[in-house]
């Protein structure tokens, strides 16, 4: 074991669901001048996760939809402040963007390229120095000097990939976003990860395709409403999956 | 207060972004147009041509050309309501980005106040035109005039943060800022005197700040003002309290607006 990379302690995240939500002004005046109290449903999203990730290692988070796993990635990320707990980050991150977030579609791939990279925190000239490796990596040619709207979602994609993997982060986040691209660059990519993993990079890998987590990761983690339900090697936790799924 | 310098601090290590952001700002906004940047300059002086028809007739402003009065309180005046007119909705159009990615939220709104500033960097020039064609004589304290500029700066940062945050709360922010900030237009000396206002009304030109801004903008420019130094030194108080209380706000609810997106 080496030291931790990241290191939750008994992290908890909860979400006010109003029953109703006043979403204007005059409503919220009103109410308040009645009295009446909003009422709240609390939903606990992550309830006492304690966790420790490792340099070099792949985790695997696999789940039910609404099991807590885009929350607990968006923890680490530091989008999201628990309520309660400490979470401690040695490193750079970067999240895999989804789809047009990142992106504006009236600037060129390159121009792109700077926004995306300097969103993950990245300065200038770092990615003056990367710029030509995202490029090629990217396969995108003399399309990137085009601007985004004339791209297909495959090549969007394939842009955010190269930005993220291209910056060497010490932690890449990767949430379902293999799923676009065609074979041939998911291939790619695959090989890359793998490779970074071997460089030493902490990978988280949320994916409903288990034989993707099998073949990437070190450990799987199973989280059931906000729990850790198990969390053992890829086999195991990937079996017991696969049987709870098919008793339901 | 801890909180507060680290807060600042990660604002300042994300410089590229906010460099990255006013370029997009700037690029996306005349990609697609024909004059493309030039509008910076040509959209002042249009509306100082309208005004100037308009009102050349009906204001006595006394020293000075009519041209170079509105110009110089139409360009300090749009600086300040564009600006916050679009940092307002910035939190709200980049929620996806909010929602997926950690940077230090203030970035969004102090970029679109940056790329309001370089805009009215380049409205100067229309400005200076105008005074040379006018034969306006410019003042000597033309060189503070920069620091006139400060307090239009801090305020327009503070009341952006201010209602940016209160934007994603209440979506009828943005419309009853539409109003209040047109009603501001008309309390503000942009093309008529402030001599002209008396009585009760008056009390409402001294309690705005733009009274304070523009005043010290055009006294440094050309006009000779005993109250000079007075009426800065009034203006960088009103902004400085708008700053800070604009930083307040944004500290207590920078965590929190994630959750309304």
């Amino acid at each position: 074991m080496g030291m931790p990379v990241i290191d939750l302690k008994n992290i908890s995240v909860k979400y006010r669901l109003a029953k109703d939500k006043p979403k204007t002004l005059q409503e919220y005046i009103i109410r308040r001048i009645k009295f009446k109290k909003i009422e709240y449903n609390d939903f606990w999203a992550l309830k006492g996760i304690s966790l420790e990730f490792t340099k070099g290692k792949a985790t695997g988070i696999i789940g039910k939809n609404g099991a807590g796993k885009s929350t607990l990635l968006k923890v680490i990320a530091g989008v999201l402040k628990p309520v309660s707990g400490k979470i401690s980050i040695n490193g750079k991150i970067a999240p895999l963007i989804e789809l047009n977030a990142g992106f504006d579609r009236e600037l060129t791939g390159i121009e792109n390229i700077f926004l995306n990279a300097s969103l993950l925190g990245y300065t200038r000239k770092e990615i003056k120095r990367c710029i030509d490796k995202i490029i090629e990596f990217s396969e995108l040619e003399e399309f990137i000097y085009s601007p985004l709207r004339s791209y297909s979602s495959g090549m969007i994609s394939r842009l955010g990939f190269s930005i993220a993997t291209e910056l060497n982060p010490d932690i890449l986040i990767i949430d379902e976003a293999l799923a676009v691209g065609d074979e041939h660059f998911k291939r790619k990519c695959k090989e890359r990860i793998l490779n970074f993993k071997n460089k030493g990079a902490t990978i988280l890998f949320v994916s409903h395709d288990m034989d993707e987590i099998i073949e990437i990761c070190d450990n799987v983690l199973w989280l059931e409403q906000g729990r850790i339900y198990i969390h053992d090697t890829p086999k195991i936790v990937v079996g017991e999956y696969l049987k709870h799924g098919k008793c339901q | 207060m801890n909180g507060f310098k680290n807060e600042i601090k990660e604002i300042i290590r994300y410089n590229g972004l906010l460099h990255n952001l006013i370029i997009r700002d700037i690029k996306v906004r005349y990609k697609r147009s024909m004059l493309g940047f030039f509008w910076v300059m040509l959209h002042p002086l249009l509306i100082m041509l309208i005004l100037n028809v308009m009102f050349s007739k009906v204001f006595n402003i006394g020293k000075g050309s009519y041209s170079v009065y509105i110009l110089s309180g139409i360009i300090i005046w749009n600086f300040f309501s564009q600006g916050t007119t679009n940092a307002m909705d910035s939190f709200r159009t980049n929620n996806e980005l909010i929602r997926k990615v950690y940077f230090p939220r203030a970035v969004l709104p102090i970029s679109v106040i940056t790329s309001s500033l370089i805009h009215f960097v380049f409205s100067l020039v229309p400005l200076f035109i105008i005074i040379v064609l006018t034969n306006t004589p410019i003042s000597s304290k033309i060189i503070i005039l920069p620091i006139t500029i400060v307090p239009v700066l801090l305020f327009a940062l503070g009341i952006s943060l201010i209602i940016s945050v209160l934007n994603v709360y209440f979506h009828d922010t943005r419309y009853i800022y539409e109003v209040l900030i047109m009603a501001w237009m008309y309390a503000t000396p942009i093309f008529y005197p402030a001599s002209i206002v008396s009585g009760k009304l008056e009390i409402i030109i001294r309690l705005n700040p733009f009274y304070y801004f523009l005043d010290s903008f055009r006294t440094a420019l050309y006009l000779d003002n005993p109250l000079f130094i007075t009426h800065l030194i009034f203006g960088f108080l009103f902004a400085v309290f708008a700053f800070i209380f604009g930083l307040l706000i944004y500290a207590k609810n920078k965590d929190k607006i994630v959750y309304y997106l």
